[in-house]
């Protein structure tokens, strides 16, 4: 057991690693600024204390959730297999002798760790500019509030990606559809399709957490309990189908070259 | 079926394309050189052996257990692949120790067999440098040295000597020629005949997907010997010696392509060489060298190929 610990550790080290490295890495970081760069832009033209407090938050759920979160783990989720398989990295790891759902595992706890390098900043460096802007300051729960749903956030899109890396040669464009169509779409019809959705729950958790401002007040929320339990449940579901799918996948490049 | 590797009837399709066909060998002990042109499905065969890829049909083992799936018999083999990719961002002592962790073995360890390993392929001194700036033969060496680090007893090198310079293959085929020494059997593929053939004389023969023929080199010349063979002679008289060997009833045709040099198609080489000394003597001919053109394996996989077709 300690052995297979070992083996886990040293695979989503790897990959952690892996994902805070090269010009990608440098992207990601640029693109996950990108929100308190706005709220800096909103703060130098002086709006009311208010005004700017709940831009940044509104822009939470609004940008950084759904798009700059949203990109940033699929590029580095579908990078954990995909990009390997494609690039002949994944050789070296799945010729070996651990077993495969401890590599998928190893590298979703990767993927996690190396997502959370960029969105957490993401999610609360708009909050701290606008607190340096002037800005009404924030309730104690609101940046854990925040940060918490970052976290849930990259767990659950974490697990779907790293699937997607794993079903389909065309990961990225299948998860740009997710991200952009999917979970943009569905939430905005009636009755419980939104429910099909992970925003869903994570809009739920905020507004039930969260009892004044902008991500208040989400019609339709469940309780924040069982919505977190429901994104780690949607984390470890995908996680399982993704250790199934990896278990019978080909992990050589479909090509002949000698 | 009994050897290190046994391949019976094997069957890969890439969509229409066919990178194996019907793929049937068995490699003994010791050093198997994997000889075959680009696409012959040299790579297939060893994507199917590390348990990247899964046989269609057929049934493919290695050391006595199923090629395709995951295991600690894994540990007992080492896959060097071709593809010259690598996690750039790493040093080589970082690549191999990592790979040695995720194989299960302690820190420790993986620490003193990266040092080992990494001495073996002669990158100790570069270990600490990121591999990004590794040249193609230490990126070689690098690869064999995560595939040996972990001291497996069947050893998978997809063209091991592709983009090494002279001095390197030199050693490296010292180094190939040590492990096997040392009890490891080894699988190695080239394109470059020459390569194989100064490794070993245990070859499979492999084109268009398929085992064309295996064994030792001279039992693989032995497949051949109803064809006719090629041999050069030099000889400052070669007009007067190639009117004493058209004599001969299996010299097939005898041809001039430089004024000193004379090269015979004869259906019984074995018969030549026996016969040719008596002529040279009896007849007082001048023959300054004989070389049998068909000597190297280019020549042999030439005429097998020809024979299938």
């Amino acid at each position: 057991m300690s052995g297979e610990i070992g083996r886990l550790t040293t695979v989503a080290w790897l990959s952690f690693r892996g994902g805070l490295q090269g010009l990608r890495a440098i992207g990601l970081a640029a693109f996950a600024v990108f929100p308190a760069v706005i709220v800096a832009a909103i703060a130098a033209s002086h709006p009311a204390a208010s005004t700017l407090a709940n831009s940044a938050l509104a822009l939470f759920a609004l940008l950084t959730l759904p798009i700059v979160a949203m990109v940033i783990l699929l590029v580095l989720a579908v990078a954990q297999f995909r990009t390997e398989i494609d690039s002949e990295t994944l050789i070296y790891l799945s010729d070996r002798s651990v077993a495969r759902p401890t590599l998928v595992v190893g590298k979703y706890l990767g993927a996690v760790g190396s997502s959370l390098v960029f969105v957490l900043p993401a999610a609360l460096l708009p909050l701290a500019v606008s607190d340096l802007g002037g800005g009404t300051a924030y309730a104690a729960n609101v940046a854990g509030a925040v940060a918490t749903a970052a976290v849930l956030a990259t767990l659950a899109y974490a697990g779907i990606f790293l699937f997607l890396g794993l079903a389909t040669r065309s990961a990225l464009l299948v998860g740009l559809l997710f991200g952009f169509l999917w979970e943009e779409l569905l939430p905005l019809l009636p009755g419980d399709v939104p429910q099909f959705t992970v925003i869903f729950y994570l809009r739920s958790f905020l507004s039930g957490t969260l009892s004044s401002g902008p991500l208040s007040g989400y019609s339709g929320a469940m309780a924040p309990a069982p919505a977190v339990v429901t994104l780690v449940l949607v984390a470890v579901a995908f996680v399982v189908f993704a250790s199934l799918v990896f278990r019978y996948l080909e992990t050589a490049p479909e090509k002949e070259t000698a | 079926m009994t050897g290190v590797v046994d391949a019976e009837a094997v069957t890969k399709r890439y969509g229409e394309v066919l990178g194996l066909n019907g793929f049937s060998a068995t490699f003994s002990e010791g050093i198997t050189g994997l000889v075959g042109p680009n696409g012959a499905g040299k790579s297939t065969l060893f994507r199917l052996l590390a348990g990247q890829l899964r046989a269609d049909a057929g049934r493919l083992t290695l050391l006595g257990e199923p090629a395709w799936g995951q295991g600690e018999f894994r540990r007992r083999v080492g896959y060097c692949p071709e593809s010259p990719a690598l996690f750039d961002w790493m040093t080589g002592n970082d690549f191999v120790t990592t790979l040695l962790r995720v194989d299960g073995f302690s820190r420790t360890e993986a620490t003193e067999r990266c040092a080992r390993a990494m001495a073996e392929v002669d990158l100790t001194a570069d270990g600490n440098r990121r591999l990004r700036v590794y040249s193609k033969g230490m990126r070689q060496r690098v690869k064999i040295a995560q595939c040996i680090a972990h001291d497996p007893e069947l050893i998978l090198l997809d063209e091991p000597l592709n983009g090494v310079d002279p001095v390197g293959r030199a050693a490296m085929s010292a180094l190939m020629r040590q492990m096997s020494t040392s009890g490891r059997h080894l699988v190695v593929s080239s394109h470059v005949l020459y390569e194989v053939e100064r490794l070993t004389d245990q070859i499979v023969m492999i084109a268009n997907g398929q085992a064309i023929a295996q064994g030792d080199l001279h039992r693989i010349r032995d497949l051949i010997d109803s064809r006719p063979h090629v041999i050069d002679l030099e000889s400052s008289d070669p007009r007067a010696l190639g009117r004493a060997l058209s004599a001969w009833d299996h010299v097939v045709s005898i041809e001039f392509p430089e004024p000193w040099h004379l090269r015979v198609l004869t259906r019984s080489p074995d018969s030549f060489y026996a016969t040719l000394p008596e002529l040279v003597l009896a007849q007082g001919l001048n023959v300054q060298a004989v070389r049998s053109a068909d000597d190297n394996l280019d020549a042999v996989f030439r005429y097998l190929s020809e024979e299938r077709r």
